[in-house]
């Protein structure tokens, strides 16, 4: 196997389709005969559907059918977070567990007509109380049991300390605080989306997912049907950010209905009903204490978390677990996950699932710390970084976080910072900077890729794998073109067909390190055929050479005295090509290492010292991820995720309507998003330290680790520019006035 | 109602069209024009941003009805046979990710540069203001921008 992947800057394989409006994504689909269904949503947060009047719409217009508890669609089975995003499948009941569940669905001719034959249902309820505050929750909360391999409630001790709060108490110097942020919607561009059209008892479902191989195993066992007839196909995802790998309800009753009506059946949400149908991230509450020595030496480190959790299940954000469980060395570490379960939409990943609120309290932490103590919050990091994993004692394969640092404060200028919180005014403009690390663990999953040679002189790199704007379209050119030594123009590469080489898709920053190294793999296998080929068929020039005396060269198979491409010897012996698929996956030494991709921060903001108006004024995120494939699509991905931040730090937050559970900003003009006037310039920085212990790309996931501190780094920059802590996001300017 | 119109230079017809549906809606749903995107369907986001008699619009919020007799430029019209240089400059510059955001951009920088050839950074980003993207943070749509308008002072 060769060393690790070449740093390459290639345009996006798949930008030519975007930019022109070609790129069909799950609604833009061309099928003929389409009938449109439009979801019907419960206006109350718990209770049972007593009855529907579904007479005015059943006469509408274009109506083919109204579909609700009453009269259902049958489906199979139960849900879980994992394949439907809940516990439940939707109409198979008559209960309202959130406001804004799928009670019914209307299918017509035309959206249109669906929409507003819609309008016309009416729906009787049997109310019941519903627990939807968050806050008012904080009592009831439950120990969710074990989670990611480890119990809900975990603690390491040093040798003779009792309790971690006698650990505390013994600390030369103590911190404390409660960081609070909502609940938050990933707010991709493209709505959720899809196309079940059925034939010879055969179903393609086309839908926008970061895994068309889960979305069969859930189609098919819900709709009673052999995965083998179930296609699912996701060419262009109009991003995901963790929204798209559950099924969610409109796959599911846009494919039963196009069953039982005998057409095909689109169904798009609209906006507002993407923030119920499709999950979010919990609202959290954290309490960190942490205890040190003078020098800065963390001796404890007390980490609660509730997160809020559905009635129906979900994926809950896991805080402590995935950040004060390994980032920082401490003789003493307690870990408690509580959640909060209410009557509200369920929670699910969202892009660093667990990291993006942990990271937002402990990092917060960590500067309240460097406060304290009057040490530099750089060097407080640096005195405590973790050099094997706590609790398993295995070194991390590679680790370069103090690099990150120094890099980071070096590009950035962090040595003219003012340590003194609001010291420092520009105008009407108080200044400050702030800093926080970034972690995210190296996740691989077993991959297939099929790699095929064609007479036309193209090569095919395929797998199911998907591409979300994340660049894996370019990513398989680039090292298909790599691993065969042709241009990227003559690589073909393929995705989002479930049809395609088994891969599970894209998601926890794993689709590169996943997916890469099978593309070598499919290559050397493909290059084996081809020689196979090439000395067998009679019609070949090269026929009965000795295969071990043949060798590939960038796309020709050569001898001592003979070299041909494989284009012609395709065409010679009349072959309609050579194709080989290939996996491959994590080895034993997965378990002698700890992998994650580490980072760095530092960014300055500015407050209006009249209207406590945050801005964000320039940004510098030093990444290392390993080895980087493509520059360009790199770059892109941690930008993306440092905006992700952003929005937690600033803007972003459901408002829960205490009386009735519902969301009071569920729609693009009140759900706030980072603006382009909102993102100032950001200086990216890969330091390029190859992990060959994690595969041999030596590249590990970035998709999501830059979102992680950001919010901290934000956070922190604010209380060096006014001398105020905010630990309540999103940082808005109320926070910020006297 | 019938709706007569001329669409990316070519006279379109549609025919039964419901007096609510919107022009978005009659350009995807009727014409097998998908490049426009319906993403927030309020006028927030930019995404279905077409020309409607030279001027950019927010498709979504135009009643079909509007369009009778006038002209229609979507993104699948800019490109004469070749890529117009917004569309390569997106490209080259890395401004693509997930590409929804992408068509009602292209429509909104080609309409920028027409109207101003070398746009101050200010006006950039007052002219991007009615366009949300979730993936690229922005920074590299507005280095397409200049490199764009860069391309299009040599020509």
């Amino acid at each position: 196997m060769s060393g690790a992947a070449r740093t390459v800057s290639v345009n996006r394989v798949d930008g030519r389709l975007k930019v022109t409006g070609a790129a069909r994504y799950a609604a833009d689909q061309p099928v003929e005969r389409l009938a449109h269904g439009y979801l019907l949503l419960s206006t109350i947060a718990r209770g049972t559907v007593r009855a529907m009047d579904v007479t005015a719409a059943e006469s509408s217009p274009g109506v083919l059918a109204v579909y609700t508890p009453f009269r259902s669609l049958a489906l199979l089975g139960s849900g879980t977070p994992f394949s439907v995003g809940h516990s439940w499948l939707p109409l198979q009941d008559a209960e309202v567990r959130y406001h804004g569940q799928a009670i019914g669905l209307v299918v017509a001719e035309t959206f249109e007509q669906a929409r507003d034959a819609a309008a016309l249902v009416r729906a009787d309820y049997e109310v019941r109380p519903a627990a939807v505050s968050f806050t008012d929750g904080i009592p009831t909360a439950t120990d969710p049991g074990p989670f990611m391999g480890e119990p809900a409630r975990l603690e390491f001790l040093a040798d003779g300390v009792g309790s971690i709060d006698e650990a505390l108490a013994a600390s030369e110097v103590t911190v404390a605080g409660t960081y609070q942020q909502p609940g938050k919607h990933h707010s991709a561009m493209e709505p959720h989306a899809c196309v079940a059209a059925w034939q010879d008892g055969a179903l393609t479902l086309y839908t926008g997912t970061q895994s068309a191989s889960l979305t069969v195993g859930t189609m098919a066992a819900a709709l009673g049907v052999e995965a083998a007839k179930i296609r699912v196909v996701s060419p262009h995802v109009g991003g995901g950010f963790g929204n798209k790998i559950a099924t969610w309800a409109h796959p599911l009753l846009a494919a039963a209905a196009a069953r039982t009506l005998g057409r095909p059946v689109k169904v798009v949400l609209t906006r507002e009903q993407t923030f119920t149908i499709t999950g979010n991230r919990s609202a959290v509450r954290q309490t960190v204490r942490l205890g040190a020595r003078r020098d800065g030496t963390l001796v404890a480190v007390k980490h609660q978390v509730w997160a809020s959790q559905s009635a129906s299940g979900g994926i809950f954000e896991s805080s402590a677990h995935t950040t004060s469980r390994y980032l920082y060395r401490t003789e003493n570490l307690h870990l408690d996950q509580k959640i909060v379960t209410l009557d509200v939409s369920p929670p699910t990943w969202m892009r660093a699932p667990g990291q993006e609120s942990g990271s937002f309290a402990l990092e917060t932490a960590l500067d309240e710390l460097a406060a304290e103590l009057r040490l530099d919050p750089v060097e407080l990091r640096l005195r405590n970084d973790a050099t094997v994993y706590p609790g398993r004692n295995v070194p991390w394969s590679s680790k370069h976080l103090a690099e990150c640092y120094r890099v980071g404060a070096q590009r950035f200028g962090w040595a003219r910072r003012n340590p003194a919180p609001g010291a420092v005014l520009r105008g009407e403009w108080l200044v400050g900077m702030g800093m926080a690390t970034a972690n995210y663990p190296g996740e691989r999953f077993p991959a297939s890729v099929n790699v095929r040679f064609r007479p036309d002189g193209d090569v095919s790199v395929s797998s199911a794998t998907a591409d979300l704007g994340t660049g894996m379209w370019t990513v398989l050119a680039v090292l298909g073109a790599e691993a065969l030594g042709l241009p990227v123009a003559r690589i073909r590469s393929d995705l989002g067909d479930s049809t395609l080489a088994a891969n599970l898709g894209a998601f926890g920053s794993g689709a590169t390190a996943s997916t890469g190294p099978a593309v070598a793999v499919a290559a050397e296998a493909a290059i084996t055929a081809l020689i196979t080929l090439a000395v067998t068929d009679e019609r070949s020039p090269l026929h009965e050479v000795p295969a071990a005396d043949v060798r590939y060269d960038r796309g020709e198979l050569v001898t001592s005295d003979r070299r041909i491409g494989f284009p012609e010897l395709l065409r010679t012996v009349s072959s309609p090509g050579v194709e080989a698929t290939g996996t491959a996956g994590p080895g034993p030494e997965h378990g002698q290492h700890a992998f994650t991709s580490f980072g760095a921060h530092f960014c300055e903001v500015r407050v209006n010292r009249w209207t406590g108006e945050p801005r964000l004024s320039r940004m510098t995120t030093v990444v290392d991820g390993g080895a980087i494939i493509n520059a360009k699509t790199a770059r892109s991905q941690i930008v993306g995720g440092v905006i992700f931040g952003i929005g937690q730090a600033l803007l972003e937050g459901a408002t829960v309507e205490p009386q009735t559970g519902r969301i009071a900003n569920g729609n693009f003009a009140d759900y706030l998003l980072p603006v382009n006037a909102d993102i100032p310039p950001i200086d990216v920085h890969f330091l390029d330290h190859p992990d060959l212990l994690f595969n041999p790309l030596g590249a590990r996931g970035i998709g999501e680790l830059g979102t992680v501190g950001v919010a901290a780094a934000i956070g922190n920059a604010v209380y060096n520019a006014t001398g105020r802590r905010i630990r309540d996001l999103p940082i808005t300017l109320d926070k910020l006035l006297d | 109602m019938r709706i007569d119109c001329v669409v990316n230079g070519e006279p379109r017809r549609a025919d039964d069209v419901w007096a609510g549906e919107s022009l978005l809606h009659v350009l995807r749903e009727r014409l097998g024009l998908p490049g426009a995107k319906n993403a927030c369907e309020q006028g927030e986001c930019g995404s279905c941003t077409v020309y409607l008699d030279g001027k950019p619009v927010c498709a979504c919020l135009v009643p079909a009805g509007q369009a009778r007799g006038r002209e229609v430029v979507t993104v699948e019209g800019l490109g004469d046979g070749d890529l117009h240089p917004v569309q390569r400059a997106f490209i080259a510059a890395g401004a693509v990710q997930c590409g929804f955001c992408t068509p009602g951009l292209i429509v909104a920088v080609h309409d920028l540069l027409a109207r101003t050839p070398s746009p101050a950074e200010e006006e950039i980003r007052e002219a991007l203001a009615g366009n949300l993207c979730r993936c690229t943070g922005y920074e590299k749509i507005l280095t397409a921008v200049r490199l764009a308008a860069g391309r299009e002072h040599e020509s």
